[in-house]
């Protein structure tokens, strides 16, 4: 039996106009969806590099408990066919995303070989490391004064740790983490300065490969005590990874590894300035509220606002008949503000427990391999700008404009010292 | 009571880990080790906290 499609939701939630606007405004979309329709059809998405088919649209899934069931049942909605609201072609999806986009048993093999560097016992041993460079941010903020927040101090931290963990050598840092942040925000005019879409995906793309490809080189001749000697040793059923294949390891990891931990730091920059209270809270007894307040700060960022699935079969979810190859978005940052899952979710509450957000993922195979690390980053540096520059203010940010991640791409900041 | 992992579903991601370090090791390969296997009452909280925690449904406990 053939079902038609029901009409595109009237509240949409794909369009450039709508990622355009504020977290804030966007969650009055949000809250009447997850009210009335909590799985919607959606018009394709806007602001796309290839077209979705004539017709097509995606179910937007916008509560915590559905996004949970989709994120925990990678049988019926896989990662393999892609993960953004994009018709990304295969051969870019595989250098773009590596085990990303993957499905188990591919997937589980060579994500294995990444996740045992950032156990927590691994993330333990750069701990010293990480607060030393927290450290070194905070006294370059406190010589040069008020600023742009981003540049000066959240873009620095994620991307000395992935860096260093990989083994990049420091001259090449900055245009790696620049040409990562392309990967994520090809839909923003301004980012793209005149190049199409496409067009900067794909040169950020081979920028990424060029420096993953060098450096897997530089290791198999020179092998050191760092995540690429790893991978250019490792082997997958006795048989070693592919330049190609390490080279997509070093892109997810660029990506992942900057962008998102760099846009938790500002969003939580903007939420002490929003919630005095909530930051003399934290200055009051740091070390008894941090472990929980972090979990708060990535709840409040939301920093992937989204990941696809596709239906491997026909299946029902919130009375919604979703067909065996639709597209399936599940929204976190919607998620992360349900009131079914969160009592006044609007409130930014430092000693907030229960706090199960999906600010890593809903559970499941791909779920956020770098939380640890994530975490140690955050502790690390709100412990010495909260110490140090106790009234650091955050002034307006300026957002990316698009539907992956949360991006700030500059955002003031006053020191008040 | 009784540490059980299905290695199936563990991924070696490490939450049980940071919550109930002496129970779970995620060794340098990866994978999972199960430093204990009983786990007594007063440690019943803990472990039950490292069980939800498992983004893969991968922990259970028997008892």
């Amino acid at each position: 039996m053939v079902q038609t499609r029901p009409a595109y939701d009237t509240v949409s939630v794909g369009s450039l106009e709508f990622w355009a606007k504020t977290p804030e405004e966007r969650e009055e979309r949000f809250r009447i969806l997850r009210d009335e329709r909590p799985v919607s059809w959606q018009r394709p998405a806007e602001g796309s590099m290839l077209p979705q088919e004539d017709g097509a649209g995606f179910w937007a899934v916008t509560r915590h408990a559905d996004i949970q069931t989709v994120s925990k049942n990678p049988k019926d909605f896989c990662s393999g066919q892609g993960v953004m609201i994009e018709d990304v072609p295969p051969d870019i999806l595989e250098a773009a995303s590596s085990f990303l986009a993957m499905d188990a048993p591919r997937h589980t093999q060579l994500r294995k070989l990444v996740s045992a560097a950032f156990t927590p016992k691994q993330v333990k041993r750069i701990d010293e490391q990480i607060k030393d460079q927290a450290r070194r941010i905070t006294d370059e903020l406190i010589e040069v004064g008020d600023c742009d927040f981003v540049d000066q101090v959240a873009r620095k931290l994620p991307m000395w740790t992935i860096y260093e963990m990989c083994g990049l050598p420091a001259e090449r840092r900055s245009d790696a983490a620049h040409a990562a942040d392309g990967m994520v925000s090809w839909s923003d005019e301004d980012v793209r300065q005149g190049k199409e879409p496409a067009e900067l995906l794909n040169d950020s793309l081979i920028t990424l490969i060029n420096i993953g490809i060098d450096l897997a080189e530089d290791r198999r001749a020179h092998p050191r005590d760092d995540l690429m000697t790893n991978l250019v040793q490792a082997e997958v059923d006795g048989v070693k990874l592919t330049d190609e294949d390490i080279a997509a390891f070093f892109v997810l990891l660029s990506v992942a590894g900057n962008d998102t931990t760099r846009n938790t730091i500002t969003r939580t920059l903007e939420a002490l300035t929003r919630f005095p209270d909530q930051r003399k809270i934290l200055q009051a007894d740091y070390e008894g509220t941090i472990g929980v307040a972090i979990e708060e700060f990535v709840r409040w960022a939301s920093p992937v606002m989204t990941f696809k699935r596709v239906a491997t079969r026909d299946v029902e979810l919130q009375g919604q008949q979703i067909r065996e190859g639709d597209w399936v978005v599940m929204y976190y940052a919607s998620g992360n503000r349900d009131e079914r899952a969160f009592a006044d979710p609007y409130t930014f509450d430092v000693r907030r427990t229960p706090n199960q957000h999906v600010g890593f993922g809903g559970g499941g195979p791909h779920f956020c391999m770098g939380n640890v690390l994530a975490k140690t980053q955050l502790r690390a540096l709100f412990d010495q700008l909260l110490h140090r520059v106790p009234d650091l203010q955050g002034g307006e940010p300026v957002q990316v404009v698009g539907n992956f991640v949360d991006g700030v791409k500059s955002m003031p900041c006053t020191l008040n010292l | 009571m009784k540490v059980c992992v299905d290695y199936d579903k563990c991924t070696g991601l490490g939450l049980c880990e940071s919550l109930a370090p002496e129970f779970f090791e995620v060794q340098d390969d990866g994978s999972l080790e199960l430093l204990q296997t009983e786990g007594a009452e007063s440690q019943r909280a803990e472990l039950e906290e490292a069980v939800r925690a498992c983004p893969t449904e991968a922990l259970s406990l028997e008892g």
